[in-house]
C-alpha cells in the first residue's frame, strides 16, 4: 500500500501528476461521462478536496445498494448504514433484506453473515489490500493517490466525478472501473458505480450523511 | 462389505417399472424469477470454506435460463446459462471458481434442481411406504425425485459408490412452484449449499 507520506516528495509528485494528466487526456478522449467536462483546474480541485477530507474524522451515513444486472433488465436492491473512521476503520452492514456485516480495521477484515463469522488478515492479499483500500480512498478521496487506478475527474454545476480504471490485472479482473460521485458543496460521496467486466454495475447511493459524530470503536472491532 | 453393499446401493430394495401415466416432471419448477440467499459451506483437505451471496433464477423470454450467484455487495462469482433445450453455457465465473470439476459438480446441482436435461425414456418409477420415486439415469449413475403424498421433498444423485448429492426442499408447496429453501449436500465432495427465498428486494 502506498503511504501518504511516500507519496509527498515534490518529484514523486511531479512524476505522478505528470502520469495523471496524460493517462486522464486519453481517458477523456474516449470516454467523457455524459453531462459531465473534464475538471479545469485539477491542482485546485484535489487541494480543495484534501482540505475538505482533513476535516472529516469520522462518516456515517445510510445506504441503499442497487446492483443492475443489465442483460436481465433486473435490479437486486438491498439497504444498510457505512460507517467510516480515520484512518482506515470501515464498517458496512446490511440489514434488508438480509443481514451481512463487512468491518474492516488496519490489515483485518472481519465478514459476518446470517450464520458465520469470517476474519480475513488483508496483509497476506494483495487483492484484498486492494479492494479495502478502494473503499477507505473514495470515502476518503485520496483515490489520487491509488496506484491500482487511473483516475479521472470530472464535474457539472452540482457534482464532481472521479473515474477510476484499473491499472492492474488484479483489479481489472473484478473492475471495469469504478465512478466515485461527490457533492460540490461539501465533497461528500454522495454515489459510487462499481461497473465489472461484463457490463453489469453496483450503484451504492448514500444518504443521510453524517461527519465527525462521535464512533464507538466497537463498530470497528474485529471479533 | 454388507455396509458397502448398502451404501452403494440406497433404493436397491424397490422395485423399479416403467409408468407412463405419470412423471416427475411434473415437479419442473415454471417461473419468471426467484432470489435466494444463498450460504456454501465445506472443507477441502483440512481447511474450512465458507461463501455467501445471492442466487438469482431467471427464465428468459427465449425460454433460456440465467442462474446467478453473487456476493452481498454485488459481485458476481457466476453466471451459467441453460438455452430452451437444457444446452449448458458458462456465462462468466470468477477464476477462483473456474475449475471443471467446480463447474460441472455446480452444473449438475442446479440441472437436476431444476429438473433440466432429463432422459425421459429412461424414467422408472417405484412406490413404497407412501413414497414415489421417480429414477432417470444419468450418464453416471442415477437421480431420484422422492415425492411424499404428492409433494417433491428430496433429490438424490447416486453413483457406483452411492449417494453423490442429496437435495432437500423444503416449502415446495404446488408442483411447479420453486421451493422456499433448498439444501444440497455433497456427500463425497464434502461440501453444503443452503438457499433461501428472498422476496422483498427486487425491483424491476
Amino acid at each position: 500500500m502506498c503511504e501518504l507520506t511516500s507519496c509527498s516528495t515534490f518529484s514523486l509528485m511531479n512524476k505522478f501528476f505528470l502520469t495523471l494528466l496524460l493517462s486522464i487526456s486519453s481517458f477523456v478522449l474516449y470516454a467523457q461521462p455524459k453531462g459531465y467536462q473534464p475538471v479545469n483546474n485539477l491542482s485546485a480541485f484535489q487541494q480543495s478536496l484534501t482540505k475538505s477530507n482533513a476535516a472529516v474524522q469520522t462518516i456515517m451515513s445510510d445506504f441503499v445498494q442497487t446492483k443492475n444486472l443489465s442483460l436481465l433488465a433486473d435490479k437486486i436492491k438491498s439497504k444498510g448504514k457505512f460507517y467510516f473512521k480515520k484512518e482506515n476503520k470501515v464498517r458496512i452492514e446490511y440489514t434488508t433484506p438480509y443481514t451481512y456485516l463487512l468491518v474492516m480495521n488496519g490489515g483485518q477484515l472481519m465478514v459476518k453473515d446470517e450464520e458465520k463469522t469470517s476474519k480475513i488478515n488483508t496483509r497476506s492479499s494483495k487483492t484484498m489490500q486492494s479492494v479495502n483500500r478502494i473503499i477507505i480512498d473514495c470515502m476518503q478521496g485520496t483515490v489520487f493517490h491509488n496506484t491500482d487506478f487511473k483516475v479521472a475527474a470530472y464535474e457539472n454545476s452540482q457534482s464532481y466525478l472521479l473515474s477510476l480504471e484499473p491499472a492492474t490485472d488484479a483489479m481489472r479482473k473484478m473492475f471495469k472501473k469504478i465512478d466515485v460521485y461527490m457533492n460540490k458543496k461539501d465533497f461528500d460521496v454522495h454515489k459510487l458505480t462499481m461497473t465489472e467486466q461484463g457490463g453489469d454495475f453496483t450503484d451504492m447511493d448514500f444518504i443521510n450523511t453524517q461527519h465527525n459524530v462521535a464512533l464507538n470503536e466497537n463498530l470497528f472491532k474485529i471479533k | 462389505m454388507l455396509l458397502f453393499a448398502a451404501c452403494a446401493s440406497p433404493y436397491k430394495h424397490l422395485h423399479f417399472h416403467e409408468d407412463k401415466s405419470q412423471t416427475a416432471l411434473q415437479y419442473k419448477p415454471v417461473y419468471e424469477k426467484q432470489v435466494y440467499r444463498c450460504v456454501v459451506d465445506g472443507k477441502i483437505l483440512f481447511k474450512k470454506f465458507h461463501l455467501s451471496g445471492i442466487l438469482f433464477f431467471k427464465t428468459m423470454e427465449d425460454k433460456s435460463t440465467r442462474v446467478i450467484f453473487q456476493n452481498e455487495m454485488g459481485f458476481t462469482y457466476f453466471d451459467f446459462k441453460w438455452n430452451g433445450q437444457d444446452s449448458f453455457k458458462v456465462i462468466q465465473i470468477i477464476d477462483q471458481m473456474n475449475k471443471p470439476a467446480l463447474v460441472k459438480t455446480l452444473e449438475k446441482d442446479l440441472s437436476i434442481f431444476l429438473l433440466k436435461d432429463l432422459n425421459k425414456p429412461t424414467e422408472k418409477i417405484a412406490v413404497n411406504d407412501g413414497d414415489t420415486f421417480y429414477r432417470f439415469t444419468l450418464s453416471k449413475g442415477y437421480v431420484y425425485y422422492i415425492a411424499h403424498s404428492g409433494k417433491l421433498e428430496t433429490i438424490d444423485n447416486t453413483g457406483k459408490g452411492g449417494k453423490v448429492t442429496t437435495i432437500t426442499l423444503t416449502g415446495k408447496d404446488t408442483p411447479k412452484g420453486l421451493p422456499d429453501s433448498a439444501l444440497f449436500t455433497h456427500h463425497k465432495a464434502h461440501f453444503t449449499i443452503q438457499i433461501k427465498k428472498i422476496q422483498s428486494h427486487v425491483d424491476e
